[in-house]
């Protein structure tokens, strides 16, 4: 699946910084560095879950990708499937639009995400209007497949958003996304914002979406349970940055990054008789509006020495296929989990 | 809400889609606002006030446009019931004739009941002739007394008009001028919140340096200047046009920044974020997604809006620079009452006071019900 020269997408040193406003006169008084050089690739077919706490960026990288929001710096290279190359981060919003048949994008929040005036036909069948795809009773019936494809009873489809649970509402969401038959979804959150008992639902039905359809899938989640099973390769950011990015069972069993580490003993264990300790981080995840110099983590970092609050360490690749930025990835023996996966 | 349990399985066959029972965005704001009393009545004011306003002919009793000079200042016409002052007995209610004395002094005129008559009140009586709608002749009246009475409920003014009659008249330019003008501020307003609000940047910053360089200018004078550049040979409906746009320029700047700051704060909101995202253009976005989400809260601030006006335009006609003769207007028809000592003689020429109050009460109550309503997805 991995194959190194089926790259559907290649980002590159990905910026955006939001400015910060002060004052009546609206005077630029710093910058939030919500992205901050982030460097990835993606194979076509694979999926890539992308990790991180609260507040770290993986929204933003992921509406960056889709131009949703105009990146400050850097490149993203699509490869399209007429095998053309083009940096999304360069064109206009008018070139943009074709693209967006093909890169999509699922989102966080089912309740704020829906046009609350939209009855469920519209919302879905959106996407064929606005291509021109479809129209009147082929559109219609389009929309009752892709809503028997998301396990909805497409009689429903008159009925407006309010009138559906957060479940249902994800999976409206779901067949938007899917309604033009996309390459690549950036799932941000699909299930946070759900009950624990539907999340299990929802993730089951993407995955089988996924491996149906042959989606590329950036799937973003802040816990590594979440993304453990679903994806082939995982992507740890911490305050704007990837700090170790590799295979999933890799990453589980031999992780390089303390950060990594604290993660993962955060999951809980497959087998609750197995001892199992939860490392502690110090304070609190760091405003991206003032990062800490040097490696960014080292404020909260059991292993830090001093030169880690100097030197800011490089994303570098230690084993085939596992990246890493920290000054001691190989020193450090950190400790893994299980990998079920 | 609850998660109902959902099967994931794929779902081949269903039965086909027909037409649900559910609620649309329109009926649970109707669900919303019917429970809340005020507004009910409030709407019920208006629409009492509108239907006068239309039927005027039909609830006055007398020829809109007749012109009595010797029936001036009549007070408003007591109404009595059973038994008159001779004794005999009526079913109904009915009014005496009213004849004038002068005073042998003051060489006053005052009018006074002449008990030796008395006119029973009669509904659905034929009457002066009038057009329905100004369309569909007809002489049909709600109430009105046989030939040779007279009935003022609310008296007469100094030219014998029915004071009633014409309240109920004046309401057409009054309400319709304040909703037109309404309309005009609300498109205004709208147009420029939306683009303020939806591109931001210079745009943004151009239009609300706009907004409040009209908005610092003091409204009265402003209006007052305005409205005297309006001819006064002008034809009534360039009066009505005129007017209606001066009043405009009331509320526009406080509709435009209520549209700006909601559309501002749906700007970032998923759902315009998923049109983007789906690749719909601006005026999609707009039209589409933006616009009808601040529809609810551009009706409500309408609703506030009008009462503004209906004062506005009742003190502009009260000074004459607003509506004038041959139209008339609520606040044409207190123009009489600056004259303190008519005023004082004959304090009934205040009645259409009673008009405005309760319009602008109507639409406050109206508006209040609305705020609630207009929001239903607000309580989840
Ligand atoms: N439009 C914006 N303007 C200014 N700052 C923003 C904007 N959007 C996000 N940020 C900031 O950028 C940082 C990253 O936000 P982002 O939403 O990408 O994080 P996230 O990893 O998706 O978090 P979460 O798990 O809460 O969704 C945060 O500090 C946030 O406050
Ligand atoms: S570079 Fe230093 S501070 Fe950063 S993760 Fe590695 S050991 Fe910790
Ligand atoms: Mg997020």
């Amino acid at each position: 699946m991995n194959d190194k020269d089926n790259i559907i997408l290649e980002v590159k040193n990905l910026k955006l910084h939001f400015p910060l406003y002060r004052g009546v006169l609206r005077q630029v008084v710093g910058h939030v560095r919500a992205v901050d050089g982030v460097s990835f690739k993606l194979f076509d077919g694979e999926v890539l879950g992308l990790v991180g706490e609260s507040g770290c960026g993986k929204t933003t990288v992921g509406r960056t990708i889709l131009r949703l929001y105009d990146p400050t710096a850097g490149e993203i290279w699509y490869n399209k499937p007429s095998g053309e190359r083009v940096n999304l981060a360069r064109i206009r919003q008018r070139e943009m639009k074709p693209l967006r048949r093909e890169l999509r994008m699922i989102f966080q929040d089912p309740f704020s995400s829906l046009n609350p005036r939209l009855t469920v036909k519209d919302i879905i069948g959106e996407p064929l209007e606005i291509h021109g795809v479809a129209r009147g009773k082929e559109a219609e019936q389009r929309v009752a497949e892709l809503m028997r494809a998301v396990g909805m009873n497409p009689a429903l489809m008159r009925r407006y958003p309010h009138e559906f649970s957060g479940g249902q509402r994800q999976r409206i969401g779901l067949a938007r996304t899917l309604s033009l038959n996309p390459r690549l979804v950036i799932a941000d959150e699909p299930v946070s914002a759900l009950d624990v008992s539907v999340q299990a639902q929802v993730l089951n039905l993407l995955q089988e979406l996924r491996d149906r359809l042959g989606l590329t899938l950036i799937f973003i989640a802040h816990d590594l349970s979440v993304v453990e099973h679903i994806s082939d390769r995982i992507a740890v950011m911490y305050v704007g940055k990837i700090v170790e990015l590799s295979e999933t069972v890799e990453l589980l069993s031999h992780p390089l990054h303390p950060y990594t580490e604290a993660l993962l003993s955060a999951v809980p264990p497959a087998d609750p008789d197995i001892h199992h300790e939860r490392i502690q981080l110090r304070g609190e995840v760091p405003s991206p509006a003032n990062p800490p110099s040097g490696c960014i983590f080292h404020p909260r970092c059991n292993y830090a020495a001093p030169e880690c609050s100097q030197q800011e360490p490089v994303l570098v690749e230690m084993t085939p296929g596992h990246f890493v930025s920290c000054h001691f990835a190989q020193d450090l023996h950190l400790k893994g989990i299980e990998a079920s996966a | 809400m609850n998660d109902e349990p959902v099967d994931t399985a794929w779902v081949p066959s269903l039965t086909p889609p027909e037409q649900e029972d559910h609620e649309s965005y329109f009926q649970l704001v109707w669900r919303r606002f019917r429970r809340s009393t005020v507004s009910i009545i409030g709407a019920l004011m208006i629409l009492v006030l509108v239907l006068l306003a239309v039927f005027a002919d039909f609830f006055s009793p007398t020829s809109l446009y007749q012109i009595d000079l010797q029936s001036s200042f009549i007070p408003p016409q007591q109404i009595h019931f059973f038994e008159d002052a001779n004794g005999n007995f009526h079913l109904g209610p009915f009014v005496y004739n009213y004849v004038y004395e002068l005073d042998p002094q003051t060489f006053q005129v005052h009018w006074v009941e002449d008990t030796s008559k008395a006119y029973d009140i009669k509904f659905f009586v034929q009457g002066p002739e009038y057009k329905l709608l100004g369309l569909i002749p007809l002489n049909l009246h709600l109430f009105g007394v046989d030939e040779g009475g007279t009935i003022h409920i609310l008296g007469t003014d100094k030219m014998g008009r029915d004071l009633w009659g014409k309240a109920c008249e004046a309401g057409r330019i009054s309400l319709s001028m304040s909703l037109f003008g309404t309309i005009i501020s609300v498109a205004a307003g709208s147009v420029l919140g939306v683009a303020s609000g939806y591109y931001g940047g210079w745009v943004d910053n151009v239009l609300q340096r706009f907004t409040e360089f009209i908005a610092a200018f003091p409204n009265l004078p402003l209006w007052m200047a305005l409205a005297a550049l309006v001819p006064k040979t002008a034809d009534s409906f360039t009066v009505f046009v005129a007017m209606s746009c001066i009043f405009a320029l009331l509320s526009w700047t406080v509709l435009a920044r209520e549209v700006r700051g909601k559309v501002l704060s749906l700007r970032e909101t998923d759902f315009i974020l998923a049109a983007k995202e789906m690749g719909a253009s601006d005026a999609r976005i707009i039209f589409r997604h933006l616009y009808p989400n601040t529809l609810s809260h551009v009706i409500v601030i309408l609703t506030l809006t009008v009462p503004g006006v209906i004062l506005a335009e009742s003190f502009l006609s009260f000074l004459g620079i607003g509506i004038t003769e041959p139209l008339i207007s609520w606040g044409l028809m207190m123009r009489n009452t600056q004259d303190i000592q008519t005023l004082g003689q004959n304090a009934w020429i205040l009645a259409p006071i009673v008009f405005i109050v309760v319009a602008v009460l109507g639409f406050n109550f109206l508006g209040d019900g609305l705020r609630d309503a207009a929001d239903p997805y607000a309580a989840k």
